[in-house]
């Protein structure tokens, strides 16, 4: 699995799509549903975590009981955790949910890169 | 040469900008574009510590907060020009146009082309931006606007640049042209 991080409109879906030869088909964009392991790319992995949270699903739980799913895609996940607490304990709940979540897949991931203004930074 | 720096609030990009166009100017002229247009106490004071930290730096001011290819007609295009910032003369071309109180929706698009031109135009360029993207925050529909027109920009300026820098607590990270920076600085 490889792991592709960066901040909000920094170049992350543009560069998976280039670098791995993805089509919008490929991509499997998350919102408030589970996820469609049969694409390569799961792209917005920060939405499912904020329907995890309004779910009550545990994300890294669910990570772990899909394990063989996941084993060969590419992850897209928003890097929300640079700013001030979020005020409503919800948001707090999201964002440590996806943090929690991030740190488990780069443990699991082959490589983790992280998109600065469309650059690639190869954190592992 | 095109350098550009970005990072968070207050992480010492500007005084590495500064050193840097310093570096590059040789003997030319030095130029700072002030793009900031000041409203209030708290934009001055701002101001004035910018000053206080270029002063005898050799750096001649150039007003230039909207329009930013006006600069090639107020100063000599082979000199090194310091633009600091990205964020600040966005602002103004997004909201600057009083009489029609929304955002100008061309504003993003409009700074992508002019500042490649002016940066294609001179000698040497340093350009300084504020990183924003990284928080758990959901905003409104203008600052949403205003966040995605300055990614868009800095990534328009990260592809063509020769060097792109971030900074962290004065520490920079060099994401392209880490030779060329090695030679030059």
């Amino acid at each position: 699995m490889k792991l592709i991080i960066g901040g909000a409109y920094q170049g992350k879906t543009c560069y998976a799509k280039e670098k791995y030869n993805l089509t919008e088909d490929d991509i499997h964009i998350c919102n408030g549903t589970e996820i469609d392991f049969s694409k390569k790319c799961i792209d917005n992995l920060e939405q499912f975590t904020c329907y995890c949270v309004k779910n009550d699903i545990e994300p890294v739980e669910y990570f772990k009981q899909h394990r063989e799913q996941w084993q060969n895609s590419i992850i897209i996940s928003r890097d929300i955790f640079c700013g001030v607490v979020p005020m409503g304990a919800d948001n707090r709940r999201w964002r440590q949910q996806t943090g929690r979540l991030c740190q488990y897949l780069s443990q699991e991931a082959e490589s983790v890169v992280r998109i600065f203004c469309g650059l690639e930074q190869k954190l592992k | 040469m095109i350098v550009f720096i970005c990072g968070g609030s207050k992480s010492g990009k500007s005084h590495l900008a500064q050193d840097m166009a310093k570096a590059l100017c040789k003997d030319n002229p030095l130029y700072y574009i002030a793009t900031m247009i000041p409203f209030d106490s708290e934009d001055k004071e701002k101001i004035r510590l910018h000053l206080e930290d270029r002063y005898g730096m050799g750096f001649e001011t150039v007003e230039c907060g909207r329009n930013i290819l006006s600069v090639t007609e107020k100063a000599d295009i082979s000199g090194t020009f310091l633009l600091d910032s990205v964020t600040a003369l966005l602002a103004n071309e997004l909201y600057g146009n009083f009489e029609n109180k929304g955002a100008d929706t061309d504003a993003a698009d409009r700074c992508i082309k002019d500042i490649r031109e002016l940066a294609e135009t001179v000698e040497n360029i340093v350009i300084v931006s504020d990183y924003i993207f990284s928080d758990a925050e959901s905003y409104d529909e203008s600052t949403q606007l205003f966040r995605k027109a300055l990614a868009a920009i800095g990534n328009s300026i990260a592809a063509y640049a020769d060097i792109v820098m971030e900074m962290n607590y004065g520490i920079p990270t060099i994401h392209k042209g880490k030779h060329i920076y090695e030679t030059v600085f």
